[in-house]
This record gives C-alpha cells, structure tokens and sequence, in this order.
C-alpha cells in the first residue's frame, strides 16, 4: 500500500496508469469495493480510506458500516429462520435471508444431514453473493469436503458489532483476541457480518470476552491491552 | 437593514454535525445550523415489503416527524422533497429489491428545516455506508419586504418574507440544482439573485460536510493502521 487517503462521496481518483512501471499497455485498472465508473472518471461511491496498489493497479475503500451487504467467500455468523424441503434460511444480517442447502455440510448425504432448528446458529461461508440473487451460505468447503470450522454454533454468546471491528478481529494479529487469550481460555467465530459467536468456560468469562472486544471499536493496540488488564482486574 | 441576530445578509448560522449518534440504525447525523437541529436515521440497504419491491433499484423511503404533533401536509412535502433528491444521488441499481429507510425527526424547529432534512439526510446516508453518487447540500434564502434577499433564515425571517427559497445542489457539479421550492411572490431577477446566493451557500455546507466526515474517518482509521 503506497499512499492512504481520505474519500468522500462523490471524489474523483485518479487511476492513471504511469507507463514507467513497465506492464506496457495492457494492464487494467481494477476497482475494489467503494468506488464506481460514473461518466468517464472513477468515482468514490462511499466514505472512507482510499487504498491503492500501485503493482496490480488496484484501488479500493475501507470504510465502516453496521448493514451488511454479501460478499462471496466471507465467513458469517447467521441464525437458522425457517427450514424448507431442500434447506434452511438463514438471518446473515442482509437485506434478504441467506440459503442454506441441507447437503451443504461436512460428511452431509442424503440419508445423513444435520437436523437443524429454527434458532439454530451457524457459522457459514457465502458462496453466492449476487445483487439480484438470494445469497446462499455453506458450512463446508466444497473443494475439500471438510468443515474447517464451520458448521452449528452450539451453546455459547452472539453478539453484534460494527463491520470494520469484524475485519480486524479476522487479523491473526487482532489484539483483543491475543490480549484476552493469554488470559482467559475461550472460543470465537468471527463473521464479516459483524456477528460474533464467543465460548467461554464460565457465563462471567462469556460477558468479560463481549465487553473486551466491544470496548476495543475504538481503541489501538497498548490501549487494548490495558483495557483487556482492567478487565481482568476487576473479576 | 439589520438582522434580528446581526447576521450579514448573506451569512448563515453556524454548523454542526454529529454522526453515528443512534446505536440501533445502520447511520444517523445530528445536523444543526444555528437552533434548527434535525436527526437523522438511515436503514439500509434492508428487507422491503413485497409491495414496495422494485426489481431493478431498492425503494428509498422517507419518514418526517415535526418537532411538535404528528405530520402534516407540509411534512409530507418535505418527506417527497427529500425523496426526490436522493433517488437522484443514491445507486439505488446497486442493491435491488431492498429498501433504503431514512428516517427524519425534527428536534428544534428555527427556519430552514426543510434544507438542514437534506443535509441531514446526506450525512446519515454517508454514515451508513450507502452508494452514493456524490454528496448533497440545500440551502435556504427569503426576499424580505424592501427587496433585499437573507440567507439562512430564522422562524421569525420566514415569517416576515415575501417569498422564500430553497435550493438543493450536488457537490461537484455544474448541472443545475436537485431540488427548488420557490414559495410566495417574486421577480425573476430576484429568483436568479437567490439562485446565486443558495449555490454559494451551498458550497460553504458542502465543505463543511466534507471536512465533518473526513475528521470522523481519520479518527476511526488511525486505530485500525496500528
């Protein structure tokens, strides 16, 4: 990431390509989530960092938001709706519920899938994400045929937060997490949703690992770390 | 002639916005100029009813509450004003068969509430994130019985005009404005002189939006850099 910027609605970037990078004339400009071909400029269609990749001629804007909208390939955090022939509907937090096949576990055939009920939560992959399609969501990988962690939520603490905290807590590196971890023995499943699931030993340690994590929206790393002890300390 | 406040004539009352202030909708802005405050919340882009569902572009709905008692004709011109405006703006094609709620309340009613509702709405919509072509600001003026033209009039200013107007103009843009409600009587010289002053005017809020957004993200993003 070369340069960082601030972006509103409406900014036009500038996406020329300098030829002294040397990938000659068929290298293409490609724009990532944030931005839009309006006339003949590209236009920032929401507000926030504008990130670009001078290599790949990418550019693309972070930017926060609560609503989510789906994307292919994201993990979410969803709670079953409704079950039909061929499978559930799922509340992923979109605007349209998500499709969740009944075939569409680890080790799932005809005579042996999982018998879900309303209420259920899961932790799933969308794999069509589609402005005019309902999305659809599976708890496996297709190519592999392996859970790798997905699949029913039993037991255990949901909770919502901002979609931008989501993302950072899917970093490996996502202090809250560590902080906690090194402390406090629990699980979590992360959605970009902006749905998470945590599992804790105990209801206190449940309610210490929800607040850590929500109070750390605003927070950077050694003040995260300080909360995450204060915490501690009060238990 | 003097202003009751001592504004110059062309002078409007000082701004503030605050953003993210509800917790429960997908984007709200507080938006104030002088005592005229509304709030704003935005939901979207979410569940539509099956009678509202549009197969090619989401729904964008307005909802208005009045300060004081329940909607009036008047809010409801102030509700179709504020759709009209950002069904130009917004990409409605991006999320289809959805609905973009946006829900405004009135908290102090001084003048100019219809201008300060678009604002606050542009602020709410880019607080939730959704696609918008460019940012919009509005922008209100009266002609006052001896011809001269104030903008940003108070209650009292509105009470006393001949005519009032009020303009809504894209950033960026050099078309002409998204939204006019000219009211009352008036020239057509004095029309094109409150034309000029509410674009003017305009620039000044959209800076302003601009500079209110950007400090808000900087002061998110510089956590997430660490």
């Amino acid at each position: 990431m070369a340069d960082t910027k601030v972006v509103i609605p409406g900014d036009v970037i500038d996406t020329t390509i300098h030829m002294e990078t040397g990938d000659g004339d068929d290298s293409v400009v490609r724009l990532g989530p944030g931005l839009t071909q309006i006339n003949d400029s590209v236009t920032s269609i929401s507000a926030g960092v504008l990130h670009s990749n001078p290599e790949t001629h990418q550019h693309w804007v972070v930017s926060n938001k609560r609503r989510y909208v789906p994307a292919e390939g994201e993990p979410v955090v969803g709670v079953v709706t409704a079950r039909h022939g061929e499978g559930y509907r799922v509340d992923i937090g979109s605007a349209h519920d998500a499709l969740l096949p009944l075939l569409a576990f680890e080790g799932a055939t005809k005579r042996n899938k999982p018998n879900l009920a309303v209420g259920t939560v899961v932790y799933g992959r969308v794999v069509v994400a589609n402005p005019v399609m309902d999305p659809e969501i599976e708890c496996y990988n297709s190519n592999t045929g392996k859970a790798e962690g997905y699949g029913e939520l039993s037991s255990g603490f949901v909770f919502q937060c901002s979609l931008g905290l989501a993302r950072r807590l899917m970093d490996a590196q996502a202090p809250v997490l560590n902080a906690l971890g090194d402390e406090v023995p629990f699980e979590a499943a992360v959605g970009l949703n902006g749905r998470v699931w945590v599992h804790a030993e105990t209801p206190a340690a449940t309610i210490l690992v929800t607040n850590a994590i929500r109070n750390s929206e605003f927070l950077d790393a050694r003040q995260t770390k300080q909360m995450v002890k204060e915490l501690l300390a009060r238990q | 002639m003097q202003r009751p406040d001592r504004r110059e004539a062309n002078q409007i009352r000082s701004l503030h916005c605050m953003l993210g202030q509800l917790s429960r909708v997908d984007g709200s802005a507080q938006f104030s100029s002088g005592k005229t405050s509304v709030l704003c919340g935005v939901y979207g882009p979410i569940d539509v009813k099956v009678y509202d569902e549009k197969l090619d572009r989401a729904h964008i709905e307005v909802k208005f509450r009045p300060d004081i008692g329940v909607p009036t004709t008047k809010d409801k011109w102030v509700e179709s004003a504020v759709r009209s405006t950002f069904e130009k703006e917004v990409l409605a094609q991006l999320h289809p068969r959805t609905l973009v709620q946006i829900n405004l309340q009135v908290r102090e009613n001084d003048g100019s509430v219809d201008a300060t509702a678009i604002n606050a709405t542009t602020m709410a919509l880019v607080d939730a994130g959704v696609p918008m072509k460019t940012t919009v600001a509005a922008a209100a003026c009266v002609v006052l019985k001896d011809g001269s033209i104030v903008a940003d009039p108070t209650k009292e200013e509105a009470e006393l005009a001949v005519s009032t107007h009020t303009f809504a103009f894209a950033n960026g843009s050099s078309d002409g404005p998204l939204y006019v409600d000219s009211r009352g009587r008036f020239s057509m010289a004095e029309y094109n002189r409150c034309y000029d002053l509410c674009r003017l005017t305009c620039d000044r809020i959209l800076a302003f939006m601009r500079t209110a957004l950007e400090s808000k993200i900087q002061k998110e993003s510089a956590i997430s850099a660490v």
